[in-house]
């Protein structure tokens, strides 16, 4: 795992992260002409970083599924206002952090009520990801406050520089720092009786 | 130590040594760390509680397969007829969609050198490749019989041979459908859309 936070160079970016922006940009002036093929290639290029990024906030596979879909349909329509200011894989971390965000909140009042009525059973997590270790770390990160949380999946987990995790979440770069130094501190508080 | 509210003994504030481990760094001790048994205690019990952490770190997961084309679908709503190509033989037909053909030719194309990103289109039955060009599309196949035409929209890195980079996809293109579904690519259309830094 690298260091996270760091400022990586343009080029180091693109071939560590698997981006190219250059072609994003190109694919998406050709998708809000209307290009389907277009959009599908995009799709294509980030849907693994989709899931990943709704896996890490959500915590459980079938609820990232169901937002990765989400995500991909709703793109569709919101690339027209898609400015290009900023650029796509920035747009898109906002885009797939904030709808997993939505997604917890509607859940919240919803598993409330189905706790009471249903114990704990293992979830068909524990059935899809192996290792203990990342399951108790994806537990324990879901379980964190939101701040936190998407400040330790963008900078910790995606490797996104301060600046980068600052733009998406619309705030500063020391807003960021602040909330992943409690998100750690938080961890290391909850995974006290981790062996 | 479990807890990152006090001081260390020795005055160090368990946060920096948290931060240390969390950025991969806790075996890279500075002098004080190296002969401090606090420190080093603190620093291997912080090491032990992040393992789960760099678990999720570590993990490359893949998204279902399946995610985008039921999405897709979605978006599409309900999926034309594709067209059919067919190879016939004394052991029987195998009919292959113009959808196949533009799939195995953008992904043909995309592996090419010099090739930055290449686009796949459905056109429907009957629609012909130059015909079908307006507006833009991207693979777009036509397939008749055990004739097909493919026509790639693509861009390209900047700084290549544009003439040499369409002779080279032509070539692998042309070579790679006729191996891999025994029709006859009668024609493979390149059209470079861009060049990208």
């Amino acid at each position: 795992m690298s260091a996270p936070g760091r400022e990586p160079g343009p080029g180091e970016a693109r071939a560590s992260a698997g981006l190219d922006e250059e072609a994003d940009r190109w694919l998406v002036g050709r998708v809000r002409d209307g290009d389907r093929g277009a959009y599908e290639e995009l799709v294509r290029r980030h849907r693994d970083r989709i899931y990943r990024i709704a896996l890490r906030m959500l915590g459980n596979p079938a609820d990232a599924d169901d937002v990765a879909q989400e995500v991909v349909i709703q793109l569709w329509t919101a690339l027209t206002g898609f400015g290009g200011t900023s650029a796509f894989t920035t747009w898109l971390y906002r885009v797939v952090v904030n709808r997993c965000l939505n997604h917890r909140r509607g859940q919240r009042t919803h598993d409330e009520l189905a706790d009471a009525d249903h114990p704990g059973v293992p979830g068909p997590e524990r059935r899809v990801l192996a290792g203990e270790e990342l399951q108790a770390g994806l537990r324990a990160i879901s379980g964190l406050p939101e701040d936190q949380r998407v400040s330790l999946v963008l900078v910790q987990l995606e490797g996104l520089s301060y600046r980068e995790a600052a733009t998406v979440t619309k705030t500063s770069e020391a807003t960021v720092r602040g909330r992943l130094a409690r998100a750690r501190a938080t961890l290391m508080s909850e995974m006290k009786d981790w062996t | 130590m479990t807890s990152t509210d006090a001081r260390l003994p020795c005055g160090r504030e368990p946060d920096a040594l948290v931060a240390q481990v969390a950025d991969g760094a806790g075996d890279h001790r500075d002098a004080h760390q190296r002969d401090c048994p606090y420190c080093q205690a603190a620093l291997a019990e912080f090491d032990r509680l992040w393992a789960p952490v760099r678990a999720v770190a570590d993990h490359r997961p893949r998204a279902p397969e399946g995610l985008l084309d039921e999405a897709m679908r979605r978006i599409r709503g309900v999926a034309s007829d594709p067209d059919f190509g067919s190879i016939s033989d004394v052991r029987g037909r195998t009919r292959i969609s113009a959808q196949a053909v533009e799939s195995l030719a953008r992904h043909l194309a995309s592996r090419v050198p010099g090739v930055r990103v290449a686009l796949s289109r459905l056109v429907a039955a009957g629609g012909g490749a130059e015909t079908s060009l307006i507006g833009g599309p991207e693979v777009t196949a036509g397939v008749a019989g055990s004739s097909t035409v493919v026509s790639i929209t693509l861009a390209a890195d900047l700084g290549e041979d544009l003439i040499a980079l369409g002779d080279r996809i032509r070539a692998v293109v042309a070579d790679g459908i006729r191996a891999s579904t025994g029709l006859e690519p009668v024609a493979v259309l390149v059209h470079v859309d861009d060049v990208l830094l």
